[in-house]
């Protein structure tokens, strides 16, 4: 097991641009290289042991390798881009991007995250032990899909566009969402156990079960019935059929 | 006074007629010439392939490219064609780079030079954004640049033409092609655009356009016959009608046909079709769609009035748009594909929808096979030039990756073996075994476009001419296209020199300087009793109908960049 430790030397204003902070980066590196790797800070490039203390504990592969964030981190962004394996865990807030793209392993916040959260992501876990804000598991702006794959678990709230253009994957939200969640979905599974307001517009195929008051239910789909979720009998909707969509939407 | 002497160049210049022969070059103050002085600075080609700097007729690379941008933005990020494409950090000489289909105006300018490009022709410039395109060219470095000005679907065009008023129009276009600063006349979907306002379209050449009562076949002989009356450089150049229709081989053949009565005042076709892979479809509908190529080829071998462009598809992601507002409207619902559609008030209509072309879809397949058999079947390279109307079937960063299709048959073969039985049932393509040489392609990509545009400076190495040069690392004599595939196209995407007005812009594939392009206009002579009798009737629709005043529509110098008019004298 490797074990590396980070923390803020100082509170940053201007966001530190963390892509290359992820266990594939770390695994089986000295704490002096670690230190050497080049993040952005502003418009120019700095070393990451510029703005935080570092502590290795042990060398190991990817898949061991944990990444400890040690208080807040709420202007560092990507962190976890592109990661395959190993572990990340954030004690404290984090900034926009984080786990973009992920592959595999697991991250674990414990505080609040930015816009973007698991964006693209294909694979692995986040877990986020409070709330997070707009575009969670959603796509890069213009693309088609968005996350395609691995989970989110939210315990607290999100807000607007929650898995926007989700192509697969799973989404778990224990609180509640805002504006159109599972906008453009095109697969995956978005379960809220709060409420949502006006939830998956233009969906193509995909399931959003909402367990809470479904607010502003959008009139472009068809009820057909009743199914049953986890023991629980919901008001089953198709669409969205403005798009010949076959989503489905289960709600109270 | 700057003298280059190339020396050891393997030249192939077919508007010389020289087929990969070994000579020297000299250039004197951007031109070549016949000799110059033992002072001049000495390049060796070593024998490499030679030609001059290539030229795009058809491409939409300023003005509604930038709507393609707005709605891709992801488009930003991909990085299909490493070295052409994708994100590039800014140097000491270059401007930073984003994008494959929709590149930012630097990277356009950049990515043609290092292919060996040095002019463009933007195939679409709409007279009321005209402006726009012009900033837009601005602000593409390197490369000469001329565009085409929509008329197929304007009001005034069709009210002159319904009122048989052929003097005035011809003073309209001469005005219109001076306010947007154009090169020459653009039909698109003739009367469709128009049709579109009204939700519709029109279905044919005698299909009259509502509320005008013209049909497009009498706009596109009126329009031909204004386009010899002021002796443009250029043909009109046409997208036909039913575009992307299957069974739309049909129409282009007609379309054909009726330029045959056409006399061109100049040594050149009397039509230009253009893109003709989206307009040789057969078939009734996307069920049994199959290759119209074979009767469009047939017919094009046994004329000699027009030239046509292949708007070649690449099999991954593009980027359609065209001035053809119905078209991109069944694009979109029919590939559920985001839509953006613009109405240019009295002149046309304009959609942009990005695709992406499967070689596992057999319709795409089909079409990929289309634009390679338009290519082989005509007999006569010189009416061919070789396009992807680009971004619409594809980048133009691809242009290499396409040489090698029409060079080699192993390397069709080689992507056809993925094709389904459907398609393969559908085309001739895996039929065809010719493979065109340096000489024929040189002919698709250079000398057909001087000719075609009346540009005797461009697209050829004979002294006088501008000395806009490619050497490509290739040793014609010891290599096989047709199974060395993968060198040709390394060569093709970033030539060991490109030259542009004698100056070095590429050097091995890199970027060493970006000069400032010129901009080719054409100002066509009308009478003034004829222009002031036309102004009147522009002036009622400028004051009833536009949004925008006459003096705040035309293209004024400041927007132009080495401007070179090109004058004409028109009969009346």
């Amino acid at each position: 097991m490797q074990v590396v430790k980070l923390s803020l030397k100082e509170a940053n204003k201007i966001p530190i641009e963390a892509d290359e902070v992820n266990p594939d980066n770390f695994a089986g590196k000295t704490e002096e290289e670690i230190k050497a790797i080049k993040v952005w800070y502003g418009n120019d490039q700095y070393h990451l042991g510029d703005f935080f203390n570092v502590k290795v504990e042990g060398s190991d592969s990817v898949e061991n390798t944990k990444i400890v964030f040690e208080g807040d981190v709420s202007r560092v962004k990507r962190i976890g881009q592109n990661m395959s394996a190993g572990e990340i865990e954030i004690n404290g807030n984090v900034d926009m991007h984080c786990g973009f793209g992920m592959k595999g392993g697991k991250i674990v916040i414990n505080g609040d995250a930015d816009n973007w959260l698991g964006c693209e992501m294909t694979g692995g876990e986040i877990i986020l032990n409070g709330n997070a804000s707009y575009y969670v598991g959603s796509g890069y702006r213009g693309e088609s899909c968005g996350m395609r794959g691995g989970k989110i678990t939210i315990n607290g709230n999100a807000k607007d566009y929650l898995g926007e253009h989700m192509c697969g994957g799973e989404i778990l939200v224990k609180g509640s969402v805002g504006l159109l969640p599972a906008i453009s979905n095109n697969g995956g599974k978005i379960i809220i156990e709060g409420n949502a307001t006006m939830p998956a517009s233009e969906m193509k195929s995909g399931m959003v079960i909402i367990k809470g008051e479904t607010f502003d239910l959008l009139p472009s789909f068809k009820e057909e019935g009743t199914e049953e979720f986890g023991g629980v009998t919901y008001r089953k909707f198709t669409g969205d059929v403005n798009v010949g969509g076959k989503g489905i939407l289960l709600i109270k | 006074m700057s003298e280059i002497l190339i020396k050891n160049a393997n030249v192939c210049d077919p508007a010389q007629g020289i087929n990969c022969e070994t000579m020297d070059i000299c250039i004197k103050d951007g031109k070549i010439v016949e000799s110059v002085s033992a002072n001049a600075k000495v390049i060796d080609a070593k024998g490499r392939l030679t030609m001059a700097g290539g030229f795009d007729g058809h491409t939409h690379s300023a003005g509604k490219i930038n709507v393609g941008r707005f709605i891709n933005p992801n488009d930003a990020r991909k990085n299909l064609v490493p070295g052409l494409s994708g994100q590039v950090a800014r140097t000491e000489k270059t401007r930073a780079q984003v994008g494959y289909n929709t590149p930012n105006t630097y990277a356009i300018g950049y990515r043609y030079a290092k292919l060996g490009y040095t002019t463009i022709c933007e195939a679409a410039i709409p007279l009321l954004a005209a402006r726009h395109t012009h900033e837009e060219f601005k602000e593409i470095p390197i490369l000469d640049k001329m565009g085409l000005s929509l008329f197929g679907s304007n009001w005034q065009v069709m009210e002159y033409i319904r009122d048989k008023e052929p003097e005035k129009l011809a003073a309209y276009i001469a005005w219109g092609l001076r306010a947007s600063r154009g090169y020459g006349i653009k039909i698109v979907n003739p009367g469709g655009g128009e049709a579109w306002g009204w939700g519709k379209n029109v279905s044919g050449l005698y299909d009259p356009v509502p509320n005008f009562d013209v049909t497009p076949a009498e706009i596109l002989l009126g329009l031909a016959e204004v386009n010899e009356r002021l002796n443009l450089p250029h043909s009109v150049h046409v997208h036909c009608n039913n575009l992307g229709k299957p069974g739309n081989y049909e129409t282009t053949i007609e379309t054909m046909k009726l330029f045959e009565k056409v006399k061109p005042s100049r040594n050149r076709q009397a039509l230009h079709v253009t893109h003709v892979q989206f307009n040789a479809y057969a078939g009734t509908s996307w069920r049994d769609f199959e290759t119209g190529a074979p009767m469009v080829a047939d017919y094009v071998n046994g004329a000699d009035h027009l030239t046509f462009d292949l708007g070649q598809i690449i099999f991954g992601p593009a980027v359609t748009m065209t001035a053809d507002g119905p078209v991109e409207y069944a694009n979109a619902r029919m590939l559920h594909e985001k839509w953006s559609n613009q109405d240019i008030e009295l002149e046309d209509a304009s959609g942009v929808v990005p695709l992406f072309y499967s070689p596992k879809n057999f319709v795409n397949s089909v079409q990929w096979a289309i634009g390679l058999e338009l290519a082989l079947l005509v007999k006569d390279p010189w009416k061919v030039m070789f396009t992807t109307d680009s971004p619409n079937g594809g980048s133009f960063v691809n242009y290499p990756e396409a040489f090698t299709y029409l060079m080699s048959a192993k390397r069709r073969e080689e992507v056809i073996s993925g094709f389904s039985k459907t398609a393969l049932d559908r085309m001739v393509l895996p039929g065809i075994d010719r493979e065109l040489d340096f000489y024929e392609l040189a002919v698709m990509t250079r000398s057909t476009q001087s000719r075609m545009y009346s540009r005797p400076e461009k697209g050829n190495l004979k002294p006088g001419s501008d000395a806009d040069i490619a050497i490509y690392d290739i040793l014609p004599e010891q290599i096989d296209p047709s199974t060395e595939y993968e060198k040709v196209k390394k060569a093709f995407s970033g030539a060991a020199y490109t030259l542009k007005d004698g100056e070095i812009v590429v050097k091995d594939g890199e970027i060493e300087a970006t000069p400032k392009g010129k901009i080719y206009w054409v100002n066509a002579k009308v009478p003034s009793t004829i222009d002031s009798a036309m102004q009147k009737d522009i002036d009622v629709k400028f004051r009833k109908y536009y949004t925008v005043s006459k003096a705040n529509y035309m293209v004024e110098d400041m927007y132009l960049q080495r401007p070179v008019e090109i004058t004409t004298e028109g009969v009346f």
